[in-house]
């Protein structure tokens, strides 16, 4: 594979993120709405730490290991959540006022895409968790890509997006089983493997993906990973804060996280203890890697000095001002173009 | 192996298994294989199945017959569990399928080459009919346009009964097996078990020599 020309990336600030799911709606109503779509959340958001979606994906495999493909466990629709049915109709139009309410209908369900949401870990007063959003890391060296016998999968040379190739693809779900990060769906009408497109018709008419744009948190970043003057060159490689999750799946991520801080624990007497974290750095670090603490000691020195009255120009890059500039130029509005249905 | 001319059926009769035709076509078992782990195309398709058996299903039974119009091929063996229509994306369907040559020599085990082609009539347990493939070469196959081939499977007590036909020669510019009565041929089959996750590469096959196929001739006079 010839390596791509450019590459596009984004970063999503974990200290912003609001576990709001507004991304994952934007995604779900632009493009997974069709038949044999209904379970599927090419961006989701949980709560860490957590069992995440599809259920304990951490633990199954894919990726590599030392350069070698590491075996990975085939993702079921049951693993991801089944889309629920509810009795919208009895509840809206039956007539029924509060008697009746929202119910899934049929079988009981004992997951779903966000089912752990706002367990989080740790005691009260010290319990802590995180939302971690996830589309697919557009890798450098996808696992998807390399494991399609069909060469059903392509990694565009102008920005590195990675795509399955619809009419190319048998249905095989090698990609599937290969993708550590379990973000490629089974199309059971279509047949076919489908995943996040990082929202390419937009990108390319200059617009930010759904998920970025619409986030209320002003949480993503979007932009080349090569352009100096924009976010995301600035918040992986001249202030080396954003980091990929599980580099140690090796398949080099495009979307990066900013590592969430946390307030302080409380000891037994009720005071303030800054000594050790309230999120334990392992955990931490086994997510974003050992290079997770200086990523943490920089946020923290750069948060000291705007406390002290002084100027950071890292803490005013993350809390985004100028929306806009979030985009690394993929600032259009959408409004402005006609869009046609090919 | 031999494929008799049987003048009066035509292919609707022959493709149901159960049809009373088939009962003086002899049957030949073939044994089957597993694909080569080496041969795999991708490393992750390797490392996935390192340790897992490929190729469930270890022998066939096959007969063939042609009416001087159309060629099918009736395969029986014996698989615990039927695969059909799939509910998740870990279930795969059982298939079947016929590899010939389109040129002499074509090569099985890379599925063909480059100007090599082979050509698969395929049949799988989740869809009604068949699919008519050319590939030249591992992950290189395409589906045709065209009804070309067609088949019937039934799932019986833990055995599937399977038919797969097609019309002895057909119009295309693509390079697919163009036969005739009296013709000499090679002939490999390949069977997936779905419930072992078989799909694409990962599957039993009749190995990698062709098998012959003699389609019997018709008497003088006859006319397709
Ligand atoms: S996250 Fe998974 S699906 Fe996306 S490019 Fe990487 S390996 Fe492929
Ligand atoms: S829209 Fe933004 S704040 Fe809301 S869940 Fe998504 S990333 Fe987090």
């Amino acid at each position: 594979m010839a390596p791509n020309k450019r590459q596009l990336a984004m970063v999503m600030d974990l200290n912003k993120c609001i576990g709001c799911q507004t991304c994952t709606i934007a995604c779900k109503r632009l493009w997974t709405r069709d038949e044999g779509m209904e379970y599927m959340w090419w961006n989701s958001v949980n709560t860490q730490p957590g069992r995440g979606t599809p259920r304990d994906w951490e633990q199954m495999g894919g990726g590599f290991r030392d350069g070698h493909a590491r075996p990975g466990r085939m993702p079921t629709r049951r693993d991801f959540g089944e889309a629920w049915e509810f009795n919208h109709e009895e509840v809206f139009f039956g007539g029924k006022g509060a008697k009746a309410h929202l119910k899934v209908q049929g079988e009981e369900p004992d997951w779903g895409p966000n089912w752990d949401e706002d367990q989080g870990a740790g005691e009260y007063p010290n319990a802590y968790y995180f939302y971690l959003p996830r589309i697919c890391n557009h890798c450098t060296h996808p696992a998807c890509l390399e494991a399609c016998p069909r060469k059903a999968i392509v990694k565009r040379q102008e920005d590195g997006i990675v795509l399955v190739d619809e009419d190319r693809c048998r249905g095989y779900r090698f990609c599937m089983e290969a993708c550590p990060y379990k973000k490629i769906y089974f199309n059971q009408a279509a047949k076919v493997a489908q995943k996040c497109i990082f929202c390419f018709p937009r990108i390319e008419q200059g617009v930010a993906n759904a998920c970025a744009r619409q986030c209320p948190g002003r949480v993503r970043f979007l932009g080349y990973r090569d352009d100096h003057e924009a976010p995301i060159w600035k918040l992986v490689d001249q202030w080396k804060v954003a980091l990929p999750l599980h580099p140690d799946y090796e398949t080099e991520p495009n979307v990066f996280y900013v590592p969430p801080l946390a307030p302080p624990r409380y000891d037994e007497k009720g005071e303030l203890d800054e000594s050790q974290p309230r999120i334990p750095n392992e955990y931490l670090i086994s997510l974003f890697g050992p290079v997770v603490l200086d990523a943490l000691e920089v946020l923290k020195a750069e948060m000291a000095k705007t406390r002290g009255g002084g100027k950071s120009e890292l803490m005013d890059l993350l809390i985004a001002y100028r929306w806009k500039e979030m985009f690394g130029g993929f600032d259009r509005d959408p409004a402005t173009i006609e869009w046609t249905k090919a | 192996m031999q494929a008799p001319y049987l003048p009066n059926s035509g292919v609707d009769t022959l493709l149901d298994p159960g049809a009373p035709a088939w009962g003086s076509v002899p049957r030949e078992q073939l044994k089957l294989e597993g694909t080569p782990l080496g041969l795999q195309p991708s490393s992750a398709i390797r490392s996935r199945w390192m340790e897992r058996k490929i190729g469930n299903i270890d022998r066939v039974e096959v007969a063939a017959a042609h009416d001087g119009r159309d060629l099918a091929f009736r395969l029986e063996w014996d698989d615990a569990t039927e695969n059909g229509q799939a509910s998740d994306s870990d279930q795969f369907p059982d298939a079947a399928a016929v590899l010939l040559p389109t040129v002499p020599g074509a090569s099985i085990v890379t599925m063909g080459g480059p100007g090599g082609a082979v050509n698969a009539w395929y049949w799988r347990a989740d869809a009604d009919g068949g699919r008519h493939v050319v590939a030249e070469g591992i992950g290189s196959s395409r589906t045709l346009d065209g009804e070309w081939v067609r088949g019937r499977g039934i799932w019986k007590a833990g055995r599937w009964q399977v038919v797969i036909a097609r019309a002895l020669r057909i119009d295309t510019p693509e390079p697919v097996a163009q036969l005739e009565p009296g013709q000499k041929t090679g002939l490999a089959i390949a069977v997936w078990d779905g419930a072992n996750g078989e799909r694409a590469g990962i599957k039993a096959y009749s190995g990698p020599t062709w098998r012959d196929l003699v389609l019997d001739a018709m008497p003088a006079g006859r006319r397709s």
